[in-house]
């Protein structure tokens, strides 16, 4: 009866091989099937005498069509896909964002705009409507930056909460490949072919790839582990989950679930795309507009600290509420050094310069105000209540802390019985605080003989900076350069033999930084692009918009030294003009772009070859199929037509009994 | 063997992805003109374009802020201009005094018309322009020149604005001003020795006198000593016995000083000391005024000879306004030609950018022909492959 099993098993043959080319067939569009084919081998042959006879067809099973190394790689390319994908979505939206380029103008307009405006004040520095224009500048610039750093944070906020959803997506693939990992594990073990199911498990290992890099490892009956982040989270049947959250360096990480050891370094899929994001790329981007901001905030306000506008001096100023009392725990710190205060007496018009020393590491605010409150000119008083330095005049009373020379020598010894009266004036151009000393050579009346000053920096233990005549040839009253800017004229008088005189003058009445560091006097307010804004003294009064330095405080000094700041490079800002900065910045986020969109052609088109690669090995294709069914379906005719043969021979012979 | 379904789809979706991105990148640059329309787009060309804009907007500011620099010198030119009319005329009417006959009543006409010629000179100092003091230097709210009268007259003009010069950055680098110090304008400052008109014996001493332009040397005699006045004998000093060669004589005013050689006066009287180089054109006026009504009492002689000096101090003060005049129009030639060369800037800044930027259609609608007949050619080819089966054949 062999001829009816031969007969048989090619029927059977047949008929699986047709189910294997019908469910080929029926996936032809089923994302991750991999095409199967059916393995025949001969029946064991049996032997009749000499002759030896096949059996029959044996199925021996049903393969998928698939290449290890060609799917492992295209696994990896996903990856990479996932996560220049994330990135370049992420960054495409920043850089609308940044609104340059486009008809509206961006933040690099409002800066040009800022400075521009400043420029127009320094040719009419009294006049409100340049001092409001000013203003109205400033708080243009402050809102973009405003609009940009809360568009980050919130950004960043988007990318930490979309990092919490796509572990949610890692977590429920990881649960579902472990599931059908031990259905499989379950079949193979009793001797059946899961391919579907490997499929099927195959597929949500792609589709995890996408989110986060993975690396598998096969096991025994079918079973492929499965390792994120260094950290195996399926074994088998079991999966693990993970979870994101923050390290103690502010970075993002993924770690097992309630670990709490959060790893950084992940790579690929939009998971490490995202986690790029928020701790490198856009960190980095709001990292550069805070230096940004900041950098403005603190130049602009170190030099209008020591200025005034056309409103003059003042009877009250008040700080900003500080997080700290003590200046140590100052962010950015300040400085040992000092604070001059000029004092005016409006009803007399004397005007005194008082020092207050700053020890960035002992003093407070409370300690600042003490000591301006001990000034031993009456006229002046502060306080330090809730962090918050003030500074109050009394009545009939102004105070400033401009850097203009005061007109008289600040110390002198004249011997002579009719001294002249010295006056001086100008405004400093040097860049550091000095003493003048001025010693007369010879002896004798202003404006005869050989009478000449000598001029001495460093208070007399420096350099001769200037020889002046003050005999024949000068008229009492006429104004002497000393030079830097500083004037001095003489009166009619008689001056004795070593006659000296000392001159203060000074480019920084706050070398400690504390003015600018607790908003006294200050134009803009905040720490970064996220609440920078102009003080509201300012916006309430644009006549404080600092313009003058000098004492008749109708110049337009300080508007120039702010306007120098466009073209001032600054080493918080790697040494670049504020405008550059932020040009470099935009530029930069469209490089970041660029390259991640060639990064992402390029990977599409390595997929694009790959997937075309594994389609000829585990596609379907219908014609193929169809050749194959045409195959099985003669053989399947033939065996039918056999087996009849055989039937019927069998018949005869029956007949023949 | 690529003629699987999934290879079909896969290699013709891609296909159309690449030709739909390529399609609305070409669609964006014709609709918008341009070829870089965010960053990305050209990186190093987008550090171009925002540098050139910024750079456009700069200029712009620089010759915005020109065009009022030169307007205002205009301005500023004009009154000086006028001033210079003015002084014109009184030198006409002082050279007519001096060469014809003209009685005291006829002097105190003209010194009528000089008056009204200083009180325009003042309201020419005290010229603004958009609310601001042309003349008063760095000071532009305050009227730079206070007049002092006495029974409405002007006995003295005082510059109260600033010595300090406004500068502001006319262009990258470049300082400028265009409001003057008025004391700059209308005062010479380059001292020379006094000269004694009078008939004294009084002369000059070897100090340097504060004393500025023409000063009445008052000498009495109180019986012993001569005695010396520069402030019409609201102080004296005594002269010594066989005087002094450098004696001070102080005007307890001003507290300014005259160095007078008291060793040759001969006689009292009243000698007019000038100091050339010292000149401002209200006190030449005042003075010149002063002296057509001669209150001082001044012989016919002594007046004319006066009179006929006082054109030397009206020539100082006319060269004063003429280089001032010479002055401002240099410096709205320089300004004007800065504004020029930042136009030519800004237009170069300009075109570069636009050149950088704009996109060239002719080759974007070539672009877009040739993509969509690529798009065209993907779905056809797909529909073909897709269209050819086995299947058909199989009865």
């Amino acid at each position: 009866m062999d001829s009816y099993s031969i007969g048989i098993s090619g029927l059977t043959a047949a008929q699986k091989a047709l189910d294997v080319i019908g469910n080929n067939v029926a996936n032809a569009a089923t994302d991750g099937y991999h095409r199967q084919r059916i393995e025949l081998t001969p029946e064991r042959t049996s032997q009749v005498g000499d002759l030896i006879l096949g059996g029959g067809v044996d199925i021996t099973g049903i393969t998928r069509m698939l290449d290890g190394l060609l799917e492992r790689e295209i696994l990896r390319q996903r990856s990479s896909l996932g996560q220049v994908s994330q990135e370049l979505a992420t960054l495409g939206i920043v850089e609308n964002a940044f609104g340059e380029l486009s008809a509206a103008g961006g933040l690099s307009s409002a800066i040009d705009e800022f400075f521009n405006a400043l420029q127009d004040l320094s040719a009419h520095p009294s006049e409100l409507v340049w001092q409001t224009q000013v203003v109205t500048a400033a708080q243009t610039m402050a809102g973009r930056f405003r609009t940009l750093g809360e568009f980050l944070a919130g950004l960043e906020t988007q990318v930490t909460i979309e990092a919490q959803n796509t572990i949610e997506q890692v977590n429920t693939l990881l649960t579902q490949i472990a599931d059908i990992n031990q259905k499989i594990q379950r079949l193979e073990i009793s001797g059946g072919q899961a391919n579907n199911l490997r499929d099927q498990r195959d597929q949500y290992i792609t589709e995890l790839s996408e989110l986060v890099s993975v690396e598998t490892i096969d096991r025994k009956f079918g079973v492929v582990d499965v390792c994120v982040v260094g950290i195996g989270v399926v074994t088998g049947g079991s999966a693990t989950e993970l979870e994101v959250g923050l390290k103690e360096d502010g970075s993002l990480g993924v770690s097992i679930v309630d670990a709490y050891n959060y790893n950084s370094d992940v790579q690929g899929g939009r998971l490490g795309g995202l986690l790029s994001l928020k701790n490198d790329t856009m960190a980095e981007v709001h990292d550069d507009l805070d230096s940004l901001a900041n950098a403005l905030i603190q130049q602009i306000n170190e030099y209008h600290v020591q200025a005034v506008g056309s409103e003059g001096s003042f009877t009250e100023l008040t700080g900003w509420v500080m997080p700290s009392e003590n200046l140590a725990d100052f962010d950015p710190p300040v400085t040992d050094g000092k604070i001059y205060i000029r004092v005016i007496d409006t009803g007399t018009g004397t005007i005194t310069r008082n020092e207050i020393s700053v020890d960035a590491s002992t003093d407070s605010l409370t300690t600042i105000a003490a000591a301006i409150s001990a000034i031993p000119i009456p006229g002046l008083n502060a306080s330090a209540s809730l962090s918050k330095l003030s500074i109050t005049a009394d009545t009939g009373y102004e105070f400033d802390f401009l850097p203009a020379v005061l007109s008289s020598p600040t110390a002198s010894t004249l011997t002579a019985g009719t001294p002249p009266t010295i006056s001086v004036s100008g405004i400093y151009t040097g860049t550091v605080n000095d003493t003048l000393r001025f010693t007369v050579s010879g002896a004798g009346s202003v404006g005869n003989g050989s009478l000449e000053l000598e001029v001495t920096d460093g208070g007399g233990a420096g350099e001769v900076i200037a020889t002046l005549n003050i005999g024949q040839g000068y008229a009492a009253s006429d104004l002497l350069d000393v030079g830097n800017g500083i004037r001095i004229s003489l009166t009619a008088g008689d001056f004795g033999a070593g006659d000296n005189f000392d001159v203060d003058v000074f480019a920084d009445t706050d070398t400690s930084g504390v003015l600018a560091a607790v908003g006294i006097n200050t134009f803009f307010a905040g720490s970064g692009a996220k609440n920078i804004a102009v003080c509201s003294d300012i916006v309430d009064s644009p006549a404080r918009v600092a313009t003058a330095l000098g004492a008749d405080m109708t110049d337009n000094a300080n508007v120039l030294r702010l306007v120098g700041l466009k073209d001032q490079t600054m080493s918080d800002l790697d040494a670049l003009t504020p405008v550059e900065f932020y040009r470099q910045l935009v530029t930069g986020v469209g490089q970041e772009l660029s390259v991640r969109q060639m990064r992402q052609d390029n990977v599409e088109v390595i997929i694009q070859n790959l997937t075309g690669r594994q389609s000829e090995i585990s596609g379907v294709d219908i014609n193929e199929e169809a050749t194959q069914m045409l195959v099985f379906e003669q053989m399947f005719q033939a065996m039918a037509k056999y087996l009849n043969v055989i039937h019927s021979s069998i018949l005869t012979i029956m007949e023949m009994i | 063997m690529s003629g699987t379904l999934s290879n079909i789809y896969s290699n013709v979706s891609f296909a159309l992805q690449l030709h739909t991105e390529a399609l609305a990148r070409l669609q964006e640059q014709a609709s918008t003109g341009a070829r870089v329309n965010r960053a990305s787009d050209d990186p190093s060309g987008a550090y171009q374009i925002l540098g050139q804009n910024s750079q456009e907007r700069l200029l712009g500011n620089y010759i915005d802020g020109l065009c009022e620099a030169v307007n205002t010198l205009g301005l500023s030119s004009t009154a000086i201009e006028d001033v210079m009319s003015q002084i014109v005329e009184v030198k006409t009417r002082l050279t007519q005094i001096s060469s014809g006959i003209y009685g005291q009543e006829q002097r105190k006409l003209i010194a009528q018309g000089i008056n009204d010629a200083l009180e325009h000179i003042v309201l020419l100092a005290n010229t603004k322009r958009a609310g601001q003091y042309l003349f008063g230097g760095s000071d532009t709210d305050s009227p730079p020149y206070v007049a002092e009268r006495t029974d409405g007259k002007i006995t003295a003009v005082t510059y109260n604005g600033s010595l300090e010069q406004r500068n502001v950055e006319a262009a990258p680098g470049v300082q400028s001003s265009s409001f003057y110090v008025g004391d700059n304008i209308f005062r010479s400052n380059e001292r020379g020795d006094p000269v004694f008109l009078g008939d004294t014996g009084a002369k000059a001493g070897t100090g340097t006198s504060s004393v500025r332009g023409d000063v009445w040397l008052t000498v009495i005699h109180d019986g012993s000593n001569y005695k010396l006045s520069i402030d019409d004998g609201a102080s004296y000093v005594i002269v010594p016995a066989g005087g002094d060669v450098n004696q001070a004589v102080t005007d307890s005013r001003t507290k300014r000083i005259l160095y007078v050689d008291s060793t040759e006066i001969t006689s009292t009287g009243v000698d007019l000391v000038r100091i050339p180089g010292t000149y401002d054109i209200f006190h030449t006026l005042v003075t010149i005024r002063d002296m057509l009504e001669n209150d001082r009492g001044l012989s016919e002689a002594q007046l004319q000879g006066l009179l006929i000096n006082s054109l030397n101090s009206l020539d100082e003060v006319g060269g004063l306004l003429v280089r001032a005049q010479v002055s401002v129009g240099s410096r709205i030639g320089f300004l004007d030609d800065l504004k020029d060369s930042l136009q030519k800037l800004q237009y170069d800044a300009q075109d570069e950018a636009a050149r950088v930027q704009e996109a060239d259609i002719a080759q974007v609608a070539i672009d877009l022909s040739r993509r969509e007949v690529l798009y065209q050619m993907s779905l056809s080819v797909a529909a073909k492959i897709m269209s050819m089966s086995l299947l058909d054949f199989i009865a």
